[in-house]
């Protein structure tokens, strides 16, 4: 079995066994039909309840002014869960983050997977939502 | 000679009788940290949670939670869901607070007050033990009401009334300052932990509502501390969830 089939697997669990549970709020407002990949530098880790967030600056092409990203995560204790440590990111980092988009066009998102600047892949938790 | 041997082996037999009963009375150990559990493939069917049985509301509460829901859906296909009290970091409150996403709990139980702290949102629910339930009238209503609980054999029985009528109940459901909620706490395998809980509420529901969580045992594992502070998400004035950008 694949990584990637592994991961859907896992997804599948948690959404058909997540009915009984409630959650912090609903994520429709994040387009979790797509993804964007972006890779820039961080400006700012909020290692904060109910959600973590990641500012990075991501440059524009044609010597454009960087565009500002907002990334939202899951909270620190459901981040632990997936691995993650409170100094796993630190401003001036160079970071790739995949994120599902804000429907409303803005540029900010919810987190899907990052690569942080040592290479390491995590996800937004152990789960698909971060869990909340 | 024979009678002493056979009295003396008959005093043994008692005192051990006796002191394997004591045990077996002793309440099985539900401390420390549990985390939610779903089954899932190729797991054993006892261990994970029966289904719930079905929500019949009365009158204006069936309306207020039928018009929630259907607004709760077209919100969604907006893209702009509806905020819930714990966007602004309102605590859950009981029975909600039980089952939170994928957060643990913990129990700490002592001879007269079993203590649950979740890790979402940090809430905390005490059990006095052995003590007689109070008039619902005479407890101020609250996030967690007021719960007493007894030990039934290996089941932890806990009632609670005195949830505040504004805190939403099981699925969001509206609910009457009459609610009455019993749990009842019992090890299913040494590591699974289900808690069977009814709801009744003869002003809100034609009939109770029964639901069962089951949890896993979590062993060593040290609670993470969750405050809900400087939140970037909001309600706007039409009652859905924003995220203030920087």
């Amino acid at each position: 079995m694949s990584r990637q089939v592994a991961l859907w697997a896992v997804i599948g669990t948690l959404v058909v066994g997540a009915v009984q549970l409630d959650a912090h709020h609903s994520f429709a407002m994040f387009d979790t039909q797509n993804r964007v990949t972006l890779t820039g530098t961080v400006s700012k880790f909020q290692w904060t309840n109910p959600h973590a967030y990641i500012e990075i600056d991501v440059p524009a092409e044609g010597g454009a002014p960087a565009k500002h990203w907002t990334v939202e995560l899951g909270s620190p204790s459901i981040l632990m869960q997936g691995g993650w440590k409170f100094s796993d990111v630190k401003p001036n980092q160079t970071i790739t983050v995949v994120l599902n988009p804000l429907r409303n066009g803005d540029p900010a998102g919810l987190l899907v997977r990052i690569t942080l600047a040592d290479g390491r892949v995590l996800a937004n938790g152990p789960g698909p939502t971060g869990g909340n | 000679m024979r009678a002493h041997a056979l009295a003396a082996a008959a005093l043994l037999a008692t005192v051990v009788a006796t002191s394997v009963g004591a045990q077996s009375a002793a309440p099985p150990d539900l401390s420390g940290s549990w985390a939610p559990y779903r089954g899932g493939r190729g797991a054993d069917p006892k261990l994970a949670a029966p289904p719930a049985t079905e929500i019949l509301l009365k009158g204006d509460y069936k309306k207020s939670w039928d018009a929630r829901r259907v607004a709760e859906a077209e919100a969604n296909k907006k893209g702009e869901p509806l905020a819930t009290p714990a966007v602004e970091c309102v605590p859950y409150g009981f029975p909600r607070m039980m089952s939170v996403a994928l957060y643990p709990i913990e129990i700490l139980p002592s001879a007269k007050q079993v203590t649950i702290i979740t890790e979402a949102f940090s809430e905390v629910r005490r059990v006095y033990m052995n003590e007689k339930q109070q008039p619902i009238d005479e407890v101020p209503p609250g996030y967690y009401g007021h719960s007493v609980g007894r030990w039934e054999g290996d089941t932890l029985v806990i009632d609670t009334v005195g949830i505040k009528e504004s805190i939403w109940s099981y699925q969001n459901m509206p609910h009457s300052d009459r609610m009455r909620i019993t749990e009842r706490l019992r090890l299913v395998a040494p590591d699974y932990l289900h808690d069977q809980i009814t709801i009744e509420d003869p002003v809100a529901l034609e009939k109770p509502v029964t639901y069962t969580l089951a949890y896993k045992r979590l062993p060593n594992y040290k609670m993470v501390e969750f405050v809900c502070e400087n939140n970037r998400e909001y309600t706007d004035a039409n009652g859905a969830v924003k995220l203030r950008l920087k």
